[in-house]
Order: C-alpha cells, then sequence, then structure tokens
C-alpha cells in the first residue's frame, strides 16, 4: 500500500475494502502468481511447459508472465493453439494469438479440428446431433494431450482462474459428482505416466476480474471475444449465482476455494484410479475403454 | 448525457445519470462481472458523473 492506493486506485480486492493503485496491483498480481507456483510446485527448473492458448485476455497473460519468469526459474516455454474452425470468433482470436507469440518470440504451434478429423467444428455441428461444448470437450482435451506428448512437453499450462475452477466445484456440488472434482486442483494428472502431461494452472488463486485488470493495464489490447456455440447454460446460471452472492458477501469464492484446497488430498485419495490405462484400438491414444471418446466421436462424423 | 459502452452487448448508448451507481442499477450490470474505466482510467469506486465523460463496462468473463 502506498499513497497511490488512496490516490489512484485501479481496484479493490475481493477481500478488502481499500484499493490497490497500478504498480501495487502488478507487485500484488505477480507475487501471487509466482507464490501459487511455488506453493504447488507447479513448475520445476529444466522442464519444457506448453503453454494451451487460446488469444483471450487470460491465456495471453499468462503465456506473458511465464515468459517473463523463466529464465529466473530455469524452465522453457512454447504455445498450442487449437483452432476448432469456429468462424467469427476462433478466427478472430488466433490473430491475436499470433500477434501475441511474435511479439514475445514464442514458438505457437497451432492444431486444427480440420486437419486432425477431417471436418471445422462448425461442419461438425451440421453433420451430427452432438451439443458443440461436447465435441469441444472431447476433442480439445485430446489434441492437447496428443500434441503435448508429440512436443515433448513436462507439463501444460492453462489460463484458468479462481471463478473458472469455482464455477467447477459448485457444478460438481450441485450435481454430486465428487469423482469429477477429485480431478480438479491447480496441478492434475499422474506423476511419471507417459501417456498423459499434467495440466498446472497458475491463475489458480487469481480471480477473473483482476487478469482483466492486468490485461488491460499491460495494454495487451485484447477484445472481448464469446464463442457463439455457448451451450453451457448451466455453468452461466452457476455463475450468476456465485457473482450475485460474492456481491452481498465479499470473499466467498476465496472461501470456497480455500476449503477445496483443504479436502482436494482426501478426495483424489478416495478416488484415485487404479484402473489400467489401455491403448484406443483405433487410435493408439491413451484410453480406459477400448474405444476412446475421440474416436467416437470420430465415428459418428463418418 | 453520458456515454456509455457495455462491451458484453456490444451495446453504445447516451445516458443521463448523475453517478456510476446509477448506471449499473439502471442496466443490472454485476459489478463482479466487470472492470469499469471512466474517460480511458480504471475507476473501481463509485464516482460523480457529468455531461460528455465516458464510461466503459469491459467485461471479465472468459469467452469458453
Amino acid at each position: 500500500m502506498c499513497k497511490q492506493c488512496e490516490l489512484n486506485p485501479v481496484i479493490i480486492l475481493s477481500n478488502s475494502t481499500k484499493g490497490l493503485c497500478k504498480s501495487c496491483f502488478f507487485r500484488y498480481f505477480e507475487r501471487k502468481f509466482n507464490r501459487t507456483i511455488s506453493q504447488f510446485k507447479l513448475i520445476e527448473p529444466n522442464e519444457k511447459i506448453g503453454v494451451a492458448v487460446s488469444g483471450g485476455k487470460d491465456s495471453l497473460s499468462l503465456l506473458y508472465l511465464l515468459n517473463k519468469i523463466k529464465e529466473k526459474r530455469r524452465f522453457k516455454i512454447e504455445a498450442l493453439l487449437v483452432d476448432e474452425g469456429i468462424k467469427g470468433y476462433r478466427d478472430k482470436t488466433i490473430k491475436d494469438a499470433k500477434r501475441f507469440c511474435k511479439e514475445l518470440g514464442i514458438k505457437l504451434t497451432i492444431i486444427s479440428y480440420k486437419d486432425e478429423f477431417g471436418y471445422t467444428l462448425d461442419q461438425m455441428l451440421k453433420k451430427i446431433n452432438i451439443k458443440p461444448c461436447s465435441i469441444c470437450g472431447v476433442f480439445r482435451r485430446y489434441l492437447l494431450n496428443k500434441y503435448s506428448i508429440k512436443l515433448e512437453f513436462d507439463k501444460l499450462a492453462t489460463g484458468h482462474n479462481l471463478d473458472d475452477e469455482v464455477q467447477t466445484i459448485l457444478m460438481n456440488q450441485f450435481r454430486s459428482n465428487q469423482e469429477v472434482s477429485a480431478r480438479l486442483g491447480p496441478i492434475t494428472g499422474i506423476k511419471d505416466n507417459e501417456k498423459f502431461v499434467r495440466r498446472i494452472k497458475p491463475f489458480y488463486l487469481i480471480t477473473e476480474k483482476e487478469t482483466t485488470t492486468y490485461a488491460y493495464l499491460k495494454n495487451f489490447n485484447i477484445p472481448f471475444c464469446e464463442c457463439p456455440n455457448n451451450t453451457q447454460a448451466y455453468r452461466i446460471e452457476v455463475r450468476n449465482f456465485i457473482n450475485n452472492f460474492e456481491q452481498k458477501y465479499h470473499g466467498t469464492k476465496h472461501s470456497i476455494i480455500n476449503s477445496f484446497i483443504e479436502i482436494l488430498p482426501s478426495l483424489k485419495e478416495k478416488y484415485k484410479n487404479d484402473k489400467e490405462i489401455k491403448s484406443c484400438k483405433q487410435c493408439r491414444e491413451p484410453s480406459s475403454k477400448e474405444i476412446c471418446q475421440a474416436c467416437e466421436i470420430r465415428n459418428k462424423l463418418k | 448525457m453520458v456515454k456509455v459502452f457495455i462491451e458484453k452487448e456490444n451495446k453504445k448508448i447516451n445516458v443521463k445519470a448523475k453517478d456510476i451507481d446509477e448506471i449499473i442499477k439502471k442496466f443490472k450490470i454485476n459489478k463482479e462481472e466487470v472492470i469499469i474505466v471512466k474517460n480511458n482510467k480504471l475507476t473501481p469506486r463509485n464516482e460523480k458523473l457529468k455531461d460528455s465523460d465516458e464510461i466503459k463496462f469491459l467485461s471479465v468473463i472468459s469467452g469458453g
């Protein structure tokens, strides 16, 4: 806190009534980001970290910050983007991602549904009757893992923030999906499994209001862009519920995430997956069943 | 009149309002879901408004 914080605040943090000025906010934000990485051991020296970018403010801020600390913490980064083929949306955000990676001198690999599965998402939606978010839920995860292995990433970082995680935690609570919650957390996946690349979320303790403020003050110039297929009605309702609650009772989101971090080890222990991970008969990618979920959708497209 | 821009709905309007909170109430904006920019400066607190002020409500929500 400094004199400027009183005179020129840029944000009021959710657990406080006092404001922070621009430079104090930058310090606060970057410290929180660094602390999250250290506290949950997200990155080890000499690792190669893939950064999943969408072209939105969260993933590009993440890329910027990882790039900033990579020398001090001695790791390497590369960016990875999945182009689903959504006209009027992804084509726009790809431009921002390309510009950003070029400015920072970071290698960007773009993988597309069209090259990988033969069709863009827009074309798939005309062929089969599956909700777009259900297709992307499977295909994006599949491609990100496949290419993270191919590009020899030790871990894959995503721009998921505190709000994203809190929404998922509550959605799983409301639907009694504890097993799905067991797979959440700041670092996910199984250590030393060569078929899966572990995922890390360095913005785990940072709200979306904070990431937006950061991107705005850094002049990243990333316009708001919403996927036209957004069919996640339930998530939107949960998000509204949480945000209304937070307005009334400041600090609710942080309390949810903090209690979740406390119970997560027991959840993970309870739902430890002892099932053998097989290879999909069709594509050889890891799968718990004979045919993986991606190939199940792929077969419907034939 | 105050110039208002609501990014999420891509809405540009001129409104009569004495302060920021009045606009928030009028358009049922959830403060948790926006950052507020007054005359190109981030403004986290309610502030009095005068004619020709420009207020932007930028969305903080992830696009999916």
